[in-house]
């Protein structure tokens, strides 16, 4: 990745119901659009402190995750750093570092890019499915969407692959 | 007598949760509850059997790979598929950047603030600590501790203790000194940088970081990655990573076992399993861990016979009885949490009616006492440099020192490894399922949490039963039907308790087992309610 590179980060477990979403998201942009060479995707998983290393080369982060923010389940919001920073504790296990510490940790040391945080409100992050609820699979244009005017804002550009958005939450 | 309980509060049931009883300052009793891949039977059986890996590499957020491998093994073993050496030797490397990157981050990240006061070292003095770094390790990089510290007071001062909230910053049982602890806090830091080098040697062959994409039933997908080019990049980020390995993780490990002598005979097991990995050949005869296990802290070790490994379930929230894993079992009954009943989401496997340790301690332990000579002579290094007999490392300072030390045994021999990699050679031997008939088999392998295995039955083309028995459930499981503790329950008995409402000597044990349990869920939550909650009654 270059200078001014731009990477849309998905993170979440794709074997619980809707807390794969911004991995859903992720996905169905790169098989909707095409974008500008600064513009780079990532399935993150739930991988956490192994995300460093491609955090640490991007100029601008751009995230697409999961938030229990206690809103209407569907409702998009977007964080900052200052949202997150005070959210992170000591854990017991390396399985416990979650994305707000991995964030925190390259924070840290120095190498966070500038980062917007895009999350969707989740019915249901239980359930072991690999499909995301209807509601969810409802507002995953709008989640797109949303990410789509973050790329933008950071310098990037796309255009359309000419097809329909694929039915999200489905493999 | 109290009881404490550390429960880590989530949205989601199923965290790690440890229970003791302290009498008189001791802990007395333990109980381990814990939740793990419930369900995934639902998402795999039906599935192709080829496909089963891209799922269990999901199911954890730091063991990927192992889950991928275990699944493919499985596959394999079944159709007695054999793959080339290419493959045998990039899924070596793989596995071996696994163990060079999550061993480091479980010391300086996760285990090192049980024993590291990050508060201490701020009232440090500098040039002390300089002295201290050549004195304990002259060929370590240079480091401006003054940097550091002004670094960590502005995290500290801003009230912004961010990933080091919510510590027993102060407890009396820190030992070590300001200085001590600005040099092993630095080398926190030190470590995270280091850590990116280990994940980008583990891209090279992976196909694409951070997922492994470049697995497939038959060998791995990687050929056009097996190029001199890459393979001299491989090895350029490998020499960085032993150079971390010798100059600053091994002399640190030591270090903190001194200054922690008591705790060569705290938190101890008896007996150990391992199932052996790293093949050095096609046919697997010769293995870099040899398998084996111990019983009663013994010196002889035995062979391992996985007919006799059973999975109890009486204190776990599950019906029916103990099965052997390849016709196991899930099937969820949950009641209540009640110590003397049932208290856990995970099963109990025992090794013909033992319950075993695995990971890091076992692994060498097994290795050291079949005279592997590698393992014996960086044992006896340890043991020289420390001051330690070979009884001192049944306890919380062998398992973190086993960790280490095998960490550098496979750095060092992936060096060699990548000579035998040929960019003219298969990588796969092509595996088709057969669409009728029935076969099963297993996957094994040691993955840095310890032994690692999964069980298939296929039938006509797809899975019918999927099961797995994991580092953790064997570490962190409970009772079983005789009432007989897991490894971790009877490690924490006898440790010293200071103060029951800081329970750190209790975190150190668990944290030694590098517990892998609350891998499902990774969601952002407004509220800052993820601490330890701690109950003492």
């Amino acid at each position: 990745m270059g200078t001014r590179s731009i990477l849309v980060l998905g993170v979440g477990n794709i074997l619980m119901s809707d807390e794969g979403s911004g991995v859903y998201a992720v996905r169905t942009l790169e098989a909707t659009y095409s974008f500008s060479s600064n513009v780079s995707f990532l399935d993150g998983g739930t991988l956490g402190m192994r995300l460093l290393h491609p955090i640490s080369l991007a100029y601008s982060l751009i995230v697409a995750d999961t938030a229990i923010l206690g809103k209407a389940p569907g409702t998009i919001s977007r964080l900052t750093m200052d949202d997150i920073r005070m959210r992170t504790v000591l854990k017991n296990s390396m399985h416990q570092i979650s994305f707000s510490e991995t964030l925190t940790m390259a924070e840290m040391m120095g190498i966070l890019p500038a980062t917007t945080i895009i999350t969707i409100e989740p019915v249901d992050i239980e359930t072991m499915s690999v499909e995301l609820t209807p509601v969810i699979t409802g507002k995953m244009n709008s989640f797109c969407e949303i990410l789509l005017s973050e790329i933008l804002a950071s310098g990037g550009t796309y255009k359309s692959r000419n097809h329909v958005l694929n039915k999200a939450g489905s493999f | 007598m109290a009881r404490i309980i550390i429960d880590p509060v989530t949205r989601i049931e199923g965290h790690l949760k440890i229970e003791v009883e302290v009498t008189n300052g001791k802990v007395t009793d333990a109980w381990s509850s814990g939740t793990l891949f419930r369900g995934i039977e639902t998402i795999l059986n039906g599935r192709a059997p080829d496909d089963a890996w891209l799922f269990t590499q999901r199911l954890c957020g730091v063991c990927t790979y192992v889950h991928g491998v275990a699944s493919v093994r499985s596959v394999e073993n079944a159709l007695s598929s054999k793959i080339p050496s290419n493959a045998r030797i990039v899924r070596n490397l793989l596995m071996g950047g696994q163990y060079v990157h999550d061993h480091p981050v479980h010391f300086y990240h996760l285990h090192g603030l049980d024993w590291v006061d990050i508060v201490s070292a701020l009232s440090a003095d500098v040039n002390e600590t300089s002295d201290l770094a050549k004195s304990l390790s002259p060929n370590a990089p240079a480091i401006d501790f003054a940097s550091i510290k002004t670094r960590l007071q502005n995290f500290v001062s801003s009230g912004q203790l961010g990933i080091f909230n919510g510590g027993y910053w102060g407890h009396s049982a820190y030992l070590l000194t300001p200085e001590e602890n600005l040099l092993l806090a630095s080398h926190y830091l030190l470590a995270l940088r280091q850590q990116l080098i280990a994940a980008e040697m583990h891209a090279i062959f992976g196909a694409k970081n951070p997922h492994v994409q470049s697995l497939k039933v038959g060998g791995v997908t990687c050929k056009f990655d097996i190029t001199s080019e890459r393979i001299s990049k491989f090895r350029d980020l490998l020499t960085q990573m032993r150079q971390f390995i010798d100059t600053v993780y091994i002399p640190d490990v030591k270090y903190v076992a001194k200054k922690y002598s008591s705790w060569k005979s705290i938190g101890g097991f008896n007996n150990y399993l391992c199932y052996g990995d790293f093949p050095l050949n096609d046919a697997a005869s010769d293995l870099l861990f040899p398998g084996g296990y111990i019983l009663n802290k013994g010196t002889s070790v035995s062979n391992v016979d996985l007919s006799q490994i059973t999975e109890h379930v009486n204190h776990s929230w599950y019906s029916g009885s103990a099965l052997h894993p390849s016709v196991g079992q899930t099937n969820p009954a949950y009641d209540s949490y009640n110590t003397d009943s049932r208290y856990s989401w995970l099963k109990a496997p025992r090794y013909n009616g033992n319950a075993m340790e695995v990971g890091p301690l076992a692994r060498i332990l097994v290795a050291y006492y079949k005279n592997s000579s590698d393992v014996v002579s960086l044992v006896n290094s340890l043991l020289s440099d420390t001051g330690l007999n070979a009884a001192a490392l049944h306890s919380t300072l062998g398992r973190a020192a086993a960790r280490a030390l095998e960490t550098k045994l496979i750095a060092d021999k992936m060096d060699g490894w990548l000579n035998g990699l040929d960019p003219n050679g298969e990588v796969l031997t092509a595996t088709t399922v057969p669409s009728t008939g029935s076969s099963n088999g297993y996957g094994i392998n040691e993955a840095p949490r310890g032994a690692l295995g999964h069980w298939i039955d296929i039938q006509d083309g797809k899975i019918n039963n999927y099961q797995m028995v994991v580092p953790s459930t064997w570490n962190l499981g409970p009772r079983d039907s005789n009432d007989v503790r897991g490894p971790v329950e009877q490690a924490l008995i006898g440790t010293p308790v200071e103060d029951a409402s800081k329970p750190l000597e209790v975190l150190r044990i668990v944290h030694s087992y590098d517990p892998c349990l609350a891998c499902a869920v990774h969601v952002i939550d407004a509220k800052k309610d993820k601490s330890y909650i701690v109950k003492v009654s």
